[in-house]
């Protein structure tokens, strides 16, 4: 009864003005923008499935079959066209596509990255390589390689220069945001005892950034896996991602690209641990 | 006695308005441990960046160790560097290397490009390194990564790095201004040593007007950009410390007659 009574009295304390409703977002030019956006999109997905041309098709039907064509690619995958031996050995060689480009990428891209770091270079040099590299990344991987394709013709040499163009844009972005990060009067520090440029980079800058640099590349090594799959079959670059298309647009064998997709699964959940663990032990000791 | 350093007519221009040195004199004779003391925005920081040209000065000359430093080429410059250690407010360390990493960064400027991108130091140097390290107070933490010491501890290392240098001459930029009063007087008391046994030249920017008055050989006062005062601790006068930190320093919260009594 008594603590009731306190509880009350707490409350008759309150100033009034607390107990209204405190906004904690406030209305402002960008949040207005971004709302206004989401509705207008809600609206148009919504008037998009109500004007669909639906013809005879039955939804209801459409669903369960979908449900059993996943049923069967799941539930029931197998192997008819290759081994298991062959899938294995095409997954490495996907895998060693993306291992390539990506490490052709990161050497690459340490260097065009110091000079876009803004604290390395001068600011020309630097909004020079970001600019370039800005307009590299926005077209799409797929694209590049289609591109490489007319010199080099499509296969596996398109698809590594492509995509090795791709990832350099994406690492210089990334380690170059990570070396600007380094605060300037360590710069500053070893420039007064009279140590030269290179022996900054790999004394100060490098190890400072090493452990984004890191997780920034197996990212990129992730990225990659799943581009080489679809270069398998868009490009012709050889690997699981060509049996999958073999399977899908010639056999018409959906069992096996549900094992195919099983396969490529476990390889990324591997990749996904094996990352975690480096970066777990560069933690600790970095 | 010689002078080390003799700064003639310096003047500093940043921009077209800011003014930040117009003609300041003064002279450093070897083994002084001198202060320079002012309000913010005085103009320290950029005089003692001027000393080893991180800034370049746009008139006047400074002459160092009979070299007149304005006019160095590059390679030069680097030379008379690392005869120069400068220490930091901030400390300025590579936080993921370890203290001994960072101490051994003082000789990168006497060593190849490659030695000094492969970090590799001769046993000598690593000697030396743990010497300073030990002579600093920091035999427990040669290993530790720099990130993981306190504010006092950062700044021996920094210490450490510029007296591994073998300098002839230290620039501290308010080398105790993030730390608390028993670091603080540490740093000061190591740099005190430095100075007076070492017989290494130490040029300090200091807030601290009674820790200036208690340290030092000279004090050099500035403001606007301009010497106002320079002479012994001792002379020192209220009306100097005015003219040093401005007319609204009337109650500054020290008492210049209770320092000299001391
Ligand atoms: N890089 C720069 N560009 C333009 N102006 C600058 C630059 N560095 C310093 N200044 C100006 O020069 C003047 C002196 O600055 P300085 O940093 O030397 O002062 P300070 O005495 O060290 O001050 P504090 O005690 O706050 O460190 C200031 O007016 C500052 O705004
Ligand atoms: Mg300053």
């Amino acid at each position: 009864m008594e603590a009731n009574e306190q509880l009350t009295s707490a409350k008759q304390l309150l100033d009034p003005q607390l107990q209204k409703k405190i906004r904690i977002k406030t209305l402002t030019k960008s949040s207005v923008v971004i709302r206004s956006t989401l509705i207008i999109l809600a609206l148009l997905s919504i008037y998009a499935f109500i004007s669909f041309d639906y013809k005879q098709l039955d939804v209801g039907e459409a669903v369960l079959s979908t449900f059993a064509n996943l049923k069967a690619m799941f539930l029931e995958p197998h192997l008819k066209h290759f081994t298991f031996t062959h899938a294995l050995y095409q997954v490495f060689v996907t895998l060693g596509l993306a291992f390539l480009t990506t490490l052709f990428g990161a050497i690459i891209a340490v260097f065009l990255g110091l000079l876009a770091a803004e604290n390395l270079t001068n600011k020309r040099v630097s909004s020079m390589i970001k600019g370039s590299v800005a307009f590299i990344r926005a077209v799409p991987t797929v694209l590049w390689v289609l591109i490489f394709a007319v010199a080099a013709g499509l296969g596996s040499v398109a698809a590594v220069i492509g995509m090795t163009f791709h990832s350099v844009s994406y690492l210089v972005k990334a380690y170059s945001e990570s070396f600007e990060e380094l605060d300037n009067g360590v710069i500053e520090a070893l420039q007064a005892s009279g140590a030269n440029w290179w022996q900054i980079i790999f004394q100060a800058v490098i190890p400072s950034s090493l452990t984004y640099m890191i997780s920034w590349t197996f990212l990129r090594f992730e990225i990659n896996f799943a581009v080489a799959i679809a270069m398998g079959a868009a490009a012709g670059a050889g690997g699981i991602g060509f049996d999958m298309f073999m399977a899908s647009n010639f056999y018409l064998d959906i069992r096996e690209i549900g094992a195919i997709t099983y396969f490529v699964l476990a390889i990324a959940i591997l990749l996904e641990m094996v990352a975690i663990r480096f970066k777990k032990k560069l933690k600790v000791n970095g | 006695m010689t002078a080390l350093l003799e700064v003639n007519h310096v003047s500093k221009q940043f921009g077209s308005d800011t003014k930040a040195l117009s003609d300041v004199n003064f002279s450093v004779n070897e083994g002084e441990f001198v202060s320079i003391i002012g309000p913010s925005g005085a103009g320290k920081s950029t005089l003692l960046r001027c000393i080893n040209r991180m800034i370049d000065a746009t008139s006047g000359e400074i002459i160092f160790d009979n070299m007149n430093v304005m006019n160095l080429k590059k390679k030069d410059l680097k030379k008379v560097r690392t005869k120069i250690g400068m220490i930091f407010q901030h400390y300025n360390l590579v936080n993921r290397l370890s203290v001994i990493e960072n101490t051994l960064h003082g000789n990168l400027g006497k060593k190849s490009t490659l030695a000094g991108v492969l970090g590799l130091y001769s046993q000598e140097e690593k000697e030396q390194a743990v010497n300073i390290l030990h002579v600093l107070g920091l035999d427990e933490h040669i290993y530790k990564r720099a990130d993981q010491l306190s504010g006092g501890q950062k700044q021996r290392v920094g210490i450490a790095r510029a007296l591994i240098q073998d300098p002839r001459m230290l620039l501290c930029d308010e080398p105790i201004a993030s730390l608390d009063p028993n670091s603080a007087k540490i740093i000061m008391d190591h740099l005190r040593n430095i100075s007076t046994k070492l017989g290494i030249t130490v040029l300090v920017n200091l807030h601290q007007v009674d820790v200036a008055l208690k340290y030092s050989d000279k004090i050099i006062g500035v403001n606007h950009g301009q010497v106002v005062y320079n002479g012994s601790p001792k002379d020192i006068t209220k009306e100097d410390i005015q003219l040093i930190y401005g007319s609204e320093a009337e109650d500054l919260i020290f008492d210049v007659g209770g320092i000299h009594a001391s």
